[in-house]
């Protein structure tokens, strides 16, 4: 069974700052990077099947000249109460004590039941082998699975890097200082618009984060309890109590 | 009441065996065609599992397509063995005799077709059986209770094999005749099959009460499937136009619409191929549509029912995948045809007595039914996927690929060959069931003409 | 102990790690700690990691970088969280580059062409060192040697080589770099570009510059946008630009000004501030001291909003935020500085910090210090496209024996109009140094395989620097790759700044650019101050490699407070309107290209990590589109996917059509950085090159390329394809509000916002009573 949250003594997390975020698709690429997430090649756009762990989603408000467009980066919330997790046949996905709704890789056969049941469409399934031309496969991080066709995958809060973490922090006798782990997506996001670190730890930027006035999750209605907390985007040509976009 | 010739248990035993002891001349081109489709839709799969999903039209969100809807479609088919063997059964129907054997096949063959297409549609088909059957006990790794994807194999595998006996029950007398009027090779099999049957009166009774007692216990299983299937996609709170409570009666009664409009396109099919005009007649027709006028009718307002509750919240993906779903191309198109075979055009016609006895305006209707009916779960299961949720920046429209809609032919070829090749083997129509109703039939006066009469309903 | 140089990385790279996590904790003492030699990170095959610390000369900014190792492979980069420019952080660019170093594609071996347009030979090493030396002999005194702007020490090196030898160095920068330059030297009268404390401005007008993307220092200015968004009171950006960029569409207000009258918004906004006496008498009359009064007549919002193609509300709405919320601060770049009249838009932009007093103070231009090492800049602008003409003339007219390329890809990046492959074979001996094929290198004689600068020594200085003194060090993360279950290296590359100093033999007082940078080394160490304090020379060079360069916070440039601009109707007033080139009627569009987000001007095309990452605004990868204002392909009946012609006087591409309610009318706008002829097997043949119908109108004081005053007429070719491209099949306009972008007004929580956002939507069904019932329930618009 999973740790109530309270019980825990990490719970990872994540704050992202809309307001901050300006689209630049660096910690797209950094955790592509990091997570050996297969290269999406064009047909892959042709035909919807980019893998992306974490998206920068544009919207658009208005019209010309009046037109805003709007930035959301948007990963696996990790959801304490996930819909993908029950749907699993296999129990391929589920969360584990840190918060962490996680994917093994191994188990799944691919009935892509979770993805249809996850609200945020941050899984992704593999359609074919991924391949790597031999060179490429230099760069490839050690530390995580190169999967293969026909299981899904998403973001894993880059739990190499926690593992890592953690493993280093109790070899030192110590608990982990917040900052001391970094995503790949937060070590790149140059506005720090993304925030990762553990909900456990009141000092933490992230848990301080949390108690902003414009703190949001993304589908409340659903009660999914996402470990990824928004800050809502600042419009200055909009009036309090007036609705937006 | 209707009219009919009185028919000798002779020309009985010789008419209906003709598919196993006179095979007819269309019987081997057509099985040998069927067979080339079933083997190039079994190498269709092949590449399917060798290549990758990438093969189908699949994308992102659109994670389940073509597969799951004939999975889905085939399931429904299934319904109708039992809708006719069991319920009409217990409700002593007398004019179901005939079509049961048939009926209840349709429900064997389309259970192990629908079978297939969840386990082909995995990533990794060959690891399915290793991780779902709990077998490890050791690692105390158990199968996830909580899926709908381990009720539905719980519940359909259930229903094969309750199918599956209750059909054998059934045949038991019929091939112990086969047995007695065959020599070489094929007595030597019935021989086995008929597992000593000798048509004393001790085995009569025990299997007439194993046939009562299996439709009981199956008709419980018969509701529970389609409500399982239906679950598949109402415990998902997040896809718009799935998270519905309506969906198990709704999907029930859907399944009962079509597979019992497959028994009417495979009874018409019979007395033509066969030529059993002198058993499955009009009659046999005009009292399944009849019957089909009330399912359609029921099933038509819970369609319009969970449409009303969906857009009654007014929620705005919800609105969005309605819209959808009924205004935009090319849904729109699928839309009103599937209104329109599943429903207007079928009803339409089967309120007229005169198409009611007409065999082959029947054998259409019932096809533009289930045309109708696989829209409507391709309707239910895609437009959801494809548009539901708030993030329309991941909203994605679906193009089956070739090897899709091959498949969807494939299984359709696959079951036809199955009936085919059974029938070769095993009377179609049950030799047994024809005599007996025969022997209760009844006679009307007819001004001073005396004519024998099917036993109706009681009445 | 005499460390080897092996040991050596190693032992920098496990305190860089440490770094990392003590900056964190702030304990920056511990930074030079060394490690016990019990716990070497020679120990590689445990799979410890070692982050080393280096940088890319090939970008501007110079961005400090690390790079993680694991036996012997690069494994990910990231921003060097030490470093002063980037502070840690990273483009989706320096992820991408990896790839270069273990490309499949990568060129192997030297090769030699047999004839002009020939097939190639592979030859060995020796060989092509010994036909580079009697081609370098042969064109002694009548030698070019071409590079992109690499500052730092590869740059010197290929300047003093080109001296030794008589001949030229020559740079070929696609950008306005070279705009910039003068407009700076001729606002400020400095010669390298400003610091814009853009941390600590409340406002800011940036014009033309796509500066959060690919401007200058993109990542360094993103991480203080950073800042300037949260620190205290959040700021306000007012952007100007022709096309919404990821930079305008970042921006509180956007002014989608006409291709070509930045200058003119810049001046009408002065016009407003003066007219409305939005500042003091003093900064008024400041930039009064040299421009003159009568400048500005004219220059009212309601006069010129038609030609500026902003309304007058916004124009005034921007001047008063720009004056009346300080510290603000104004900039200029990119596409402004794109057209014949591009040094008057930069300059009248710079012009405006006078009026609000942003020269010298927080939040506004500071000068950077002179560079630390002597004939080491960072200047990371080109050579006038004027210059160039003259250049390939002479090549053309064989005047010119030898040339050797590096980095420049002048074939894809001039237009049409200059014909670079004649050029190309007037010159008896073209030698081309590259990592990956591309259009310019399948042009030479000779293709020298060249390390990347993962493999390599060199340095580079931030350009701009960040206010203060910085060098930043590049030293090679890696070894040679061997290829997989053997059969050699991926490449048997040589470093081109390594070849020419051997080639030098001496002349230039260093035989490799190892020996080179630790002269340098020695040199900071001898100053005595900044960021690494040593007590001898060894040490100090591990500090430095263990931090990835040397910086000095102390070591600032004077700004003088009471700056005034220079009358920039001083120059030539016929530029002040910019002319385009058109053909005239039906040429209705105005071609913006645009440098891509991660492909740069071409220089990672190569990579498929970067083909496939998508274009921010448009999502699009894989391939060359034209982004079109929505409603009018609506009304020209464009839709998305179609096949266009983009024809200029020069030439036409295709590109597919993006309709986009982000775009400007009459403006078209194509990314740079596809349609290479040659390649790796990613990017060859993929997408077209808008460089090539580029008019080759100059800028009429540098005589910088004017990229962006080229008209062209937009034709379907009646073909349709996919748009490769993220977003899904519908363009993305919120089904319902708030969500997903929850957006707040200034000092609104997000729980309000989400209870207006809910009474709103139920107003639009009509259902104004439930609205009063519902009060209680909060939720996403529920
Ligand atoms: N010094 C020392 N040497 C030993 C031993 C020892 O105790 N000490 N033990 C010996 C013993 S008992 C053994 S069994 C051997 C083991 O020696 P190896 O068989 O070499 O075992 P591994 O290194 O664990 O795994 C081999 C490779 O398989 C890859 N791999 C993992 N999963 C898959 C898969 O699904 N498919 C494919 N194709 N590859 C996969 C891994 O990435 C790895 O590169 O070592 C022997 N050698
Ligand atoms: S965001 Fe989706 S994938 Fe992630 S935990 Fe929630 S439901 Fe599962
Ligand atoms: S795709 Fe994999 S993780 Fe998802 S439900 Fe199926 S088996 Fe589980
Ligand atoms: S947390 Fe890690 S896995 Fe998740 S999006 Fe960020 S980089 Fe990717
Ligand atoms: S790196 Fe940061 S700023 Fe850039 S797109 Fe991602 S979240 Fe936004
Ligand atoms: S050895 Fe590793 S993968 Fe295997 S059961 Fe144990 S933990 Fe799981």
């Amino acid at each position: 069974m999973t740790l109530q949250r309270e019980k825990r003594k990490y719970s990872w997390g994540m704050v992202v700052d809309v307001d901050k975020c300006t689209g630049c698709q660096a910690c797209v690429l950094a955790c592509q990077a990091e997570n050996n997430v297969p290269l999406n090649l064009q047909d892959r756009f042709e035909r919807a099947r980019v893998m992306s762990w974490i998206r920068v989603e544009r919207y658009w408000e208005g019209e010309f000249p009046d037109i805003k467009a709007r930035f959301i980066p948007i990963m696996c919330q990790h959801c304490e109460n996930a819909p993908c997790e029950p749907v699993c046949p296999v129990f391929a996905t589920y969360h584990n004590n840190e918060g962490l709704n996680v994917q093994v890789y191994n188990r799944c056969v691919g009935t892509r039941y979770c993805a249809n049941g996850c609200p945020y469409i941050v899984r992704f399934f593999n359609y074919w082998e991924p391949v790597w031309p031999e060179a490429f496969r230099n760069h490839l991080n050690p530390d995580v699975t190169v999967r293969s066709r026909g299981i899904m995958e998403k973001c894993s809060f880059c739990i190499q890097r926690i593992r890592r973490g953690v493993r280093n922090a109790e070899r030192e006798n110590r608990d982990v200082v917040d900052g001391e782990i970094q995503t790949a997506c937060t070590q790149a996001c140059p506005t720090d618009a993304l925030v990762f670190g553990n909900f456990m730890d009141e000092d933490s930027k992230v848990s301080k984060m949390k108690k902003d006035d414009r703190h949001y999750t993304l589908l409340p209605h659903l009660e999914t309890d996402p470990n990824v907390v928004y800050l809502a985007k600042i419009d200055t040509d909009k009036s309090a109590g007036e609705s937006h976009g | 009441m209707q009219q009919r010739r009185t028919i000798d248990q002779i020309h009985t035993n010789r008419v209906l065996l003709n598919g196993q002891l006179d095979t007819p001349k269309w019987w081997a081109p057509t099985v040998i065609t069927l067979g080339i489709i079933v083997a190039i839709g079994f190498f269709m799969i092949g590449i399917m599992v060798n290549k990758g999903l990438g093969v189908t039209g699949l994308s992102r969100p659109v994670y389940w397509g073509l597969f799951i809807t004939t999975f889905v479609f085939w399931v429904g088919i299934s319904h109708a063995g039992i809708m006719i063997s069991a319920i009409l059964r217990l409700s002593q129907a007398e004019w179901r005799r005939p079509v049961t054997r048939a009926a209840e096949l349709l429900t064997v063959f389309s259970l192990l077709t629908a079978l297939m297409f969840p386990l082909m549609h995995a990533g990794r088909p060959w690891r399915i059986i290793y991780y779902i059957l709990p077998y490890d006990f050791a690692r105390g790794i158990m199968p996830n209770v909580r899926s709908p994807l381990i009720w539905d194999p719980v519940a359909i595998s259930t229903y094969l094999t309750g199918s599956t006996l209750f059909l054998y029950i059934a045949l038991l007398p019929d091939l112990g005749n086969l047995r007695d009027r065959t020599t070489g090779w094929q007595n030597a099999l019935y021989t086995i099959l008929s597992l000593g049957w000798r048509g004393n009166p001790r085995q009569w009774k025990l299997q007439t009460v194993g046939g009562i007692l299996l439709s009981a216990l199956m008709l419980p299983i018969f509701v529970s499937v389609h409500s399982i299937v239906s679950w598949d996609f109402a415990v998902t709170p997040a896809v718009e136009g799935w998270h519905s409570t309506i969906f198990a009666p709704y999907f029930v009664i859907g399944a009962v619409h079509s597979g019992v409009s497959a028994v009417v396109t495979m009874m018409a099919l019979m007395r033509w191929l066969w030529k059993w005009e002198d058993f499955i007649r009009p009659e046999h027709f005009d009292a399944l549509a009849r019957l089909l006028i009330v399912v359609a009718t029921g099933w038509l307002a819970f369609t319009f029912l969970e449409l009303i509750f969906a857009v009654y919240g007014l929620d705005a993906p919800e609105l969005a995948l309605r819209e959808l779903q009924i205004f935009q191309w090319p849904w729109n198109i699928l839309f009103i045809t599937f209104v329109i075979t599943g429903y207007i055009i079928p009803v339409g016609m089967w309120l007229q007595k005169s198409v009611r006895n007409n065999i082959a305006l029947m054998f259409w209707s019932s096809l533009f039914v289930n045309i109708g009916m696989w829209l409507e779960r391709f309707l239910i299961i895609v437009p959801g996927l494809a548009r539901r949720t708030p993030f329309v920046y991941t909203w994605e429209s679906y193009r089956p690929s070739g090897l899709e809609w091959f498949i969807l032919f494939w299984s359709l070829a696959w079951v036809t060959f199955l009936m085919l090749l059974f029938s070769r083997f095993f009377p179609l129509v049950p030799l047994f069931e024809q005599k007996e109703s025969e022997t209760f039939s009844d006679s009307i006066k007819i001004g001073r003409v005396k004519v024998p009469a099917i036993v109706r309903e009681a009445d | 102990m005499k460390l080897s140089r092996r040991e050596f990385l190693a032992l920098g790279a496990k305190a860089t790690a440490g770094t990392m996590i003590f900056a964190a904790c702030g304990l920056p003492e511990r930074e030079l700690i060394v490690q016990s030699p019990i716990d070497m990170p020679e120990d590689l095959v445990r799979g410890e990691d070692a982050w080393y610390a280096t940088t890319w000369p090939d970008m501007p900014g110079g961005d400090g970088l690390i790079v993680r190792v694991m036996q012997g492979r690069a494994k990910k980069i990231a921003g060097n969280p030490d470093h002063p420019v980037n502070l840690g952080k990273q483009s989706a660019r320096h992820d991408a580059a990896i790839q270069l170093t273990y490309h499949p594609d990568r060129i192997s071996e030297p090769m030699l062409r047999q004839s002009k347009g020939g097939l190639y030979d592979p030859i060995s090493w020796q060989r092509a060192e010994q036909l580079l030396q009697s081609a370098v002999e042969a064109g002694k005194d009548n030698l070019s040697v071409v590079t992109n702007p690499l500052g730092g020490h590869l740059e010197w090196v290929a300047i003093n080589f080109a001296a030794l030898n008589g001949g030229r160095h020559i740079k070929y920068d696609p950008t306005e770099q070279g705009v910039m330059q003068d407009a700076i030297k001729f606002v400020y009268d400095q010669e390298d570009p400003p610091y814009y404390d853009i941390s600590n401005a409340k406002t800011i007008l940036s014009v033309g510059a796509d500066w959060l993307s690919t401007w200058q220092s993109s990542v360094g200015y993103s991480v203080r946008y950073g800042d300037f968004r949260s620190k205290g009171e959040r700021g306000y950006l007012i952007h100007a630009e022709s096309r919404m960029s990821m930079t305008a569409a970042n921006a509180d207000l956007w002014l989608p000004v006409m291709p070509g009258y930045e200058g003119h918004l810049a001046m009408s906004i002065a016009h407003v501030i003066v007219d409305e006496r939005l500042t003091g008498s003093g900064e008024i009359s400041r930039f009064f001291n040299q421009i003159p009064t009568a400048s500005l007549v004219g220059f009212r919002p309601e006069d010129v909003e038609e030609r500026v193609g902003v309304s007058a509300e916004r124009i005034r709405k921007a001047a008063r935020h720009f004056a009346e919320n300080r510290p603000s601060l104004a900039f200029a770049g990119g596409s402004a500085g794109g057209h014949t009249n591009g040094q008057f838009n930069i300059a009248a932009t710079h012009a405006l910090n006078t009026l609000v007093g942003a020269v010298g103070s927080d939040g506004g231009v500071k000068y950077n210090p002179l560079p630390t090492l002597d004939g080491l800049s960072g200047r990371c602008s080109g050579d006038s496209f004027s210059d160039w003409e003259v250049e390939l003339a002479q090549w053309r007219g064989g005047n010119v024996q030898t040339v050797i390329i590096r980095g420049a890809d002048i074939v894809h990046g001039m237009p049409n109009s200059v014909d670079v492959v004649g050029a190309l074979v007037g010159v008896p001996t073209v030698i081309g140094f590259g990592s990956v094929m591309n259009d310019t290198l399948a042009n030479c004689d000779l293709i020298l395989p060249e390390k990347t600068f993962l493999e390599t020594w060199g340095t580079t200085i931030p350009d701009p620097a960040p206010g203060y003194e910085v060098v930043t060090i590049q030293q090679p993360v890696i070894g040679d790759t061997e290829l997989f279950g053997g059969g050699g290296l991926i490449s048997d590359a040589r470093g081109f700044g390594d070849e020419l100093l051997r080639l030098a033999d001496g002349g230039l007082g260093a035989d490799d650019m190892e020996e080179l940078v630790n002269i340098s080394i020695d040199q900071l160490y001898d100053l005595n101050r900044g960021s690494v304090s040593a007590p001898d020379k060894r040490l100090f060079k591990q500090g430095v490699l263990q931090r990835g360069g040397w910086w000095d916070t102390q070591a600032t440039a004077e700004t003088p407070s009471d700056h005034a601009p220079p009358n920039v109707f001083d120059l030539d007033s016929t530029v002040n309107y910019s002319s385009t080139d058109g053909l005239g009627a039906g040429n209705d569009f105005h071609l913006v290209p645009f440098l891509s987000n991660s492909l740069y001007e071409g220089r990672l095309s190569a990579t498929p990590f970067a083909v496939q990452n998508p274009d921010p605004m448009s999502s699009a990868a894989w391939t060359t589109w034209a982004e079109i204002n929505a409603q009018e392909a609506e009304h020209l009946g464009i839709r998305e996917g179609d096949v266009l012609f983009i024809k200029s006087e020069h030439g036409e591409i295709e590109a597919l059509a993006y309709p986009t309610p982000g775009g400007r009318p009459g403006v078209i706008g194509v990314p740079i950085g596809l349609g290479h002829e040659y390649g790796g097997r990613y990017d060859e043949g993929l997408g077209a090159n808008v460089f090539k119908i580029l008019a080759p109108r100059v800028e009429a004081a540098s005589g910088s390329l004017a990229w962006a005053a080229t008209r062209v007429r937009v034709e379907r070719s009646g073909r349709k394809r996919e748009l490769p491209k993220f977003e899904g099949e519908v363009t993305a306009f919120p089904v319902e509000p708030g969500v997903p972008v929850l957006v707040v007004a200034p000092g609104e929580s997000a729980h309000d916002a989400e209870v207006a956002n809910h009474h709103k939507y139920q107003q639009n069904f009509l259902l104004p009573d439930k609205s009063e019932a519902t009060e209680e329930g909060s939720g996403g618009g529920h």
